[in-house]
């Protein structure tokens, strides 16, 4: 793979202000709760990057801001050559048609009052293709792509009449009918069955090889992350705390959230040795955050020097990073960490 | 006798004209204190089961055959009044909507000891004491007990929840679902905690989920439905080393290990069956890359392969074989081209 950027992110910030309760009235500073802060992230054309956290940590408002569905606070993101800003109209129009997203629920993201044909040519017809042939031929070969075979079959049905497979399929062909450069897939299978689920992340692996997708793959599974992405960004609290080749950070995750998380996922290998490390599950705190590292107040590893992190990645190792001060051979556990279960 | 014996259990949902069996023929035992998992795709009845056995199913709902036995006691039949009674001291659900069914206007602390207070001799200061317990339990500080629902997180919730449901030490505890929207740490810590006080209070439990690594990691043993009937039954450990039944070896193969590369996923071509449909045979015999004649027409039979290990298959000699053909996509791939020929014909949009 050549190591060509096609998205470049840097200090992306986005912060929502906190509304104010009455008791805060006379409280002058502004809080926000720093959803994505300082984020800077490089996706190279071809590639599948995955980007797994915490709940709440900021993945999807990072995904919404690359299709533009939300505003930035600061920073620059570059895609293909060219800053996202609506500076010019024709700019903002490429980047609607080149950047495409598909979400978790195709229940909701279909209008139910369209049928196939109609759901999937509304772009194209927003985009200017008038000609109803045209129409017709685009739509089909989106539904071929999307494995919803013969199409013919498909055009004229409407949402309900779909299994949840099948509509996750269509919102994927309408995804891909503007031939998109780069699509963001937020959560897309974590609301369908098993084997429908295998489908489906096949079928993104297959639109990356046959069509030259570049994605963001946006889960908190990081069994499909390991299945389907090539690098990995995990994200706590508005922070990139680690990235790095899905195959490194996986087999030998750094950061110590990053470690959590692996050790958290459940396993279906009763021969397979799980090293459990059990930290406070208790949500925190996202307006008071503690000052430097974010992950301090739950760190099983957490020292006093902690607190003059600045998130700054360092590369351990070539090809990952970690925000962590400490090298993943210098992390000791603390004993007043330890949480008996 | 088992602690619970759950025997030739139907359930039945009528809708319409027609009537739907959700729960067909199934049978299992649980011992004291064992930890049980019920694993299948979406609609083959976990849920059902799990209703039935509170006596908790909707209306249009009932159990049609079989016997329930808790403790040598049986649950079919029972008055609503007793059932509402052992449900509460015997019995505790803790299902994935239950966080959303805490009540708004009372504190989590007011609505345990409430609960406490109504299903035992406690008064209200030792229902109080016992609730510090069992928040202390599932990891919530005694402040928490002032909080409104509102003002705590999902997991909160879900642990204020399951602390509810243990208060009164069941001998049962029904887990359906119970952290299937949390956070991968959240869960973690949330099901370690339930699997140490059920074993703390030596409770058996059935746990419901369609996650079957989550099962791999907290049950003793494994029970795979499918459009109402039970396909395998097995030790935990067994069933990941040697599993059987063609659906078993099927839903391996589609989840993706974080312990392993794999380069393809293979699915299990199809749909579950329509169970408004009169149904023949091998339930699964529609997308089984094994199936013969005879599985469209006869119901198999379960064959023990070792002891306490149960499946439902045609052809027990030749479990060598389909283990290894179920490897191939290709033995897949057959399937999926026969039911969209089928589905072709028919004229029919359904398919997967
Ligand atoms: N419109 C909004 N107004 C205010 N706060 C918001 C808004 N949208 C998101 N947030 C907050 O921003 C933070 C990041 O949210 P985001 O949805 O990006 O998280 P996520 O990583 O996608 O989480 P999940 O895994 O739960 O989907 C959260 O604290 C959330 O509450
Ligand atoms: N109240 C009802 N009336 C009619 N049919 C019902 C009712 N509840 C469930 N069913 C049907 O009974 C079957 C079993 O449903 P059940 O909810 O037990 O499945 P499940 O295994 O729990 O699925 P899931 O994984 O989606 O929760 C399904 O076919 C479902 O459509
Ligand atoms: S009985 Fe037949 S259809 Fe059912 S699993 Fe066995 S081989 Fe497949
Ligand atoms: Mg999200
Ligand atoms: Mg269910």
């Amino acid at each position: 793979m050549h190591e060509k950027p096609l998205i470049t992110i840097s200090s992306l910030k986005k912060y929502y202000p906190v509304r104010k309760g009455f008791r805060d009235m006379f409280n002058h500073a502004k809080q926000y709760v720093k959803a994505v802060d300082d984020v800077s992230l490089v996706i190279n054309r071809g590639e599948i990057l995955g980007l797994a956290g915490e709940s709440g940590s900021g993945k999807t408002t990072t995904g919404e801001i690359i299709v533009r569905l939300q505003d930035k606070t600061d920073g620059d993101i570059v895609f293909d050559g060219h800053p996202l800003e609506a500076d010019s109209k024709e700019d903002a129009k490429r980047f609607r048609k080149e950047i495409q997203m598909i979400f978790q629920d195709p229940y909701e993201t279909l209008n139910p009052r369209f049928n196939i044909f109609e759901t999937i040519a509304e772009p194209l017809k927003i985009h200017g293709v008038k000609n109803k042939k045209e129409l017709l031929k685009r739509v089909k070969r989106a539904l071929e792509i999307a494995e919803l075979k013969p199409p013919d079959h498909y055009l004229y049905s409407y949402p309900h009449e779909l299994s949840g497979g099948q509509r996750q399929r269509v919102a994927i062909a309408r995804g891909i009918v503007l031939e998109p450069k780069f699509l963001v897939a937020d959560e897309p299978v974590s609301m369908l069955d098993v084997s429908i689920r295998a489908d489906i992340l096949n079928l993104l692996k297959r639109l990356r090889k046959d069509m030259g997708l570049t994605m963001l793959y946006v889960s908190h599974d990081l069994s499909t992350i390991k299945y389907l992405c090539d690098r990995i960004a995990v994200m706590y609290l508005g922070k990139i705390v680690e990235h790095g080749s899905v195959d490194d950070v996986l087999s030998k995750p750094m950061h110590p959230y990053t470690k959590v998380l692996f050790a958290s996922v459940p396993v279906a290998d009763p021969d397979y040795k799980k090293q459990r490390i059990i930290i406070d599950d208790e949500v925190p705190d996202q307006i008071n955050l503690p000052a430097g590292c974010r992950f301090t107040p739950r760190c099983p590893y957490v020292t006093p020097q902690c607190s003059s992190c600045s998130h700054e990645l360092f590369e351990y190792q070539p090809g990952q990073f970690s925000a962590c001060i400490y090298r993943d051979e210098d992390l000791t556990f603390n004993p007043d960490r330890l949480i008996q279960e | 006798m088992s602690f619970l014996d759950v025997t030739d259990l139907d359930i039945t949902y009528t809708v319409g004209a027609g009537s739907l069996k959700a729960v067909d023929g199934v049978s299992f035992s649980l011992r004291k204190g064992e930890s049980m998992g019920i694993v299948g795709e979406s609609g083959c009845g976990k849920t059902t089961i799990a209703k039935g056995l509170m006596q908790l199913l909707p209306k249009n709902g009932a159990i049609t055959r079989g016997s329930i036995t808790l403790n040598g006691r049986e649950l079919v039949g029972l008055s609503k009044e007793a059932v509402r009674r052992l449900r509460l001291k015997e019995i505790a659900m803790i299902s994935q909507s239950a966080m959303n069914a805490l009540n708004p206007v009372y504190t989590i602390g007011d609505q345990l000891v409430e609960g406490i207070m109504a299903h035992t001799s406690f008064g209200n200061r030792g229902a109080y004491k016992r609730a510090v317990e069992v928040f202390e339990m599932v990891g919530l500080e005694e402040k928490r007990m002032r909080s409104f629902p509102h003002q705590m997180s999902g997991g909160m919730k879900q642990r204020a929840v399951i602390a509810m449901a243990l208060s009164l030490n069941p001998s049962l505890i029904i887990a359906d679902e119970p952290t299937t929207a949390l956070d991968v740490v959240v869960q973690d810590r949330i099901l370690h905690r339930i699997i140490k006080i059920q074993k703390e209070i030596n409770s058996s439990m059935i746990f419901i989920t369609h996650d079957i690594s989550v099962v791999s990691e907290i049950c003793e043993t494994i029970v795979v439905m499918y459009g109402g009937k039970v396909m395998e039954m097995s030790p935990t450990d067994t069933f990941f080393r040697r599993p059987f039944h063609p659906y078993s070896l099927g839903l391996k193969n589609a989840f993706p290990l974080i312990t392993e590369i794999t380069d393809e996923l293979i699915s299990i071509p199809g749909t579950p069956p329509n169970l408004l449909l009169e149904l023949k045979g091998c339930r699964f015999n529609e997308r089984c890359p094994f199936a013969q004649q005879k599985c469209a027409v006869e119901l198999p039979l379960f064959y023990e392969p070792e002891p306490g290990h149960k499946v439902a298959c045609h052809f027990p000699e030749r479990v060598e074989e389909f283990r290894e053909r179920s490897s191939h996509r290709d033995t897949w791939e057959v399937v999926r081209e026969r039911l969209i020929r089928e589905y072709m014909e028919k004229g029919a949009v359904e398919y997967a």
